[in-house]
């Protein structure tokens, strides 16, 4: 009988993580849609999360909140966002957005911005007086 | 006792200097174009969680041999370096919540490399209270060793999460097919550095703990010895006079 424990336990353990995996992993395995997949979704009610890059020079203040557009490279959607940007939200930078589609815009409430795998330290300090970036700076 | 356990020092003299030379330069790289200072973050976390990975490999190696050996010498080595690991994955995923809130926005979200990093951690954790589920030595290598084994098919999903999913967690940047993506020598300097003092801080607490499991194995043992009957329910203590 003891024997069995040395199989039993770690078996569990093994069983208990595969199903964390299976059921609260899938949906989330790829995090967010691109541009190119929204334009495949269906408009409707569905939360949905957009990733994607920040246009330059599409960004504007509105009254609730910023508006922008996000771009896979192909595709571009446009999104207002309300509420307060992120920190470092600015043009170019990656940000992934959760809301919801209407066929024609994206709807955001919550915003993340996604840092890519890149560290520069000469194109420009951060500047917290141009939130969004100067459009010279973006090539 | 057969064997004396040596005590080394220099293992924290090693640590001393090697953290001392990475913290110097993280210190003095310069401040990233995006995030700021926020960058030097990077320079222990991304070196935490090398460790991590070193660490849950070395018990992987460490409980195939005792497996096939059944020498507690193997045993020993998975033991002290699942401990390293689970701490380095700790102050990995604690340290990237530092970083994430000031740069994504929020401390936590469930993508696949944070979510698979979050189980990893706890598989460990549940390696190590298993390993305390018995004194005996043997019994509890044995246990412990499968799941040392089992343990180890994370150690891949967790790295290469970035890039078999859409995470929101960036991919890697050192470690990629054409060459790093951090431009500035003095950042990849700080980054390098960080990852082999903590290599070097890796190896000098293995030799720490390798000595304390030792020396606690023995006093297990020497504690054992006084407790068990001399010999056996056979032989039974003379008794002076009959109790009424």
């Amino acid at each position: 009988m003891k024997r069995y424990w040395k199989f039993i336990i770690p078996a569990g353990i093994v069983v208990v993580v595969l199903v964390v995996m299976v059921t609260g992993l899938n949906a989330n395995l790829v995090y967010f849609n691109t541009p190119t997949e929204l334009g495949q979704q269906q408009a409707g009610d569905a939360r949905l999360r957009l990733g994607g890059q920040v246009v330059p020079g599409t960004v504007i203040d509105t009254e609730t909140g910023v508006a922008f557009d996000v771009t896979d490279g192909r595709e571009a959607v446009s999104v207002v966002h309300t509420g307060a940007p992120q920190q470092l939200f600015q043009e170019g930078i990656g940000v992934v957005v959760e809301g919801t589609w209407d066929g024609n815009e994206f709807h955001s409430d919550s915003m993340l911005v996604k840092h890519d795998e890149n560290y520069t330290s000469d194109d420009g300090e951060y500047d917290p007086n141009h939130p969004y970036g100067d459009e010279s700076d973006q090539s | 006792m057969q064997s004396q356990t040596r005590i080394r020092r220099w293992p924290w003299i090693a640590i001393g200097l090697s953290l001392a030379v990475a913290f110097t330069l993280s210190m003095v790289s310069p401040a990233d174009s995006v995030q700021g200072d926020l960058v030097r973050i990077m320079y222990v976390h991304v070196p935490s969680a090398w460790l991590a990975y070193l660490a849950f490999f070395v018990t992987f190696i460490g409980s195939v041999a005792y497996l096939i050996t059944r020498s507690l010498r193997w045993d020993r080595i998975a033991a002290a370096s699942a401990e390293i690991g689970v701490y380095f994955t700790g102050l990995a995923i604690a340290l990237g919540m530092t970083w994430a809130k000031p740069t994504w926005g929020v401390w936590w979200t469930w993508d696949a490399r944070l979510t698979l990093t979050a189980i990893m951690f706890f598989v460990y954790l549940g390696y190590l209270a298993l390993r305390r589920t018995t004194d005996d030595q043997v019994l509890r290598a044995g246990r412990a060793s499968v799941l040392g084994v089992l343990g180890a098919i994370q150690i891949p999903l967790v790295h290469f999460s970035v890039i078999w999913w859409r995470t929101l967690h960036q991919p890697p940047s050192l470690v990629r097919p054409d060459g790093p993506a951090i431009q500035d020598p003095m950042m990849l300097a700080a980054l390098i550095g960080g990852v082999v003092a903590f290599t070097i801080v890796y190896v000098s607490l293995m030799v720490k703990r390798i000595e304390l499991i030792h020396l606690e194995d023995r006093k297990v043992d020497m504690e054992s010895a006084v407790e068990r009957p001399v010999a056996g329910e056979a032989v039974t203590a003379p008794e002076l006079g009959a109790s009424s």
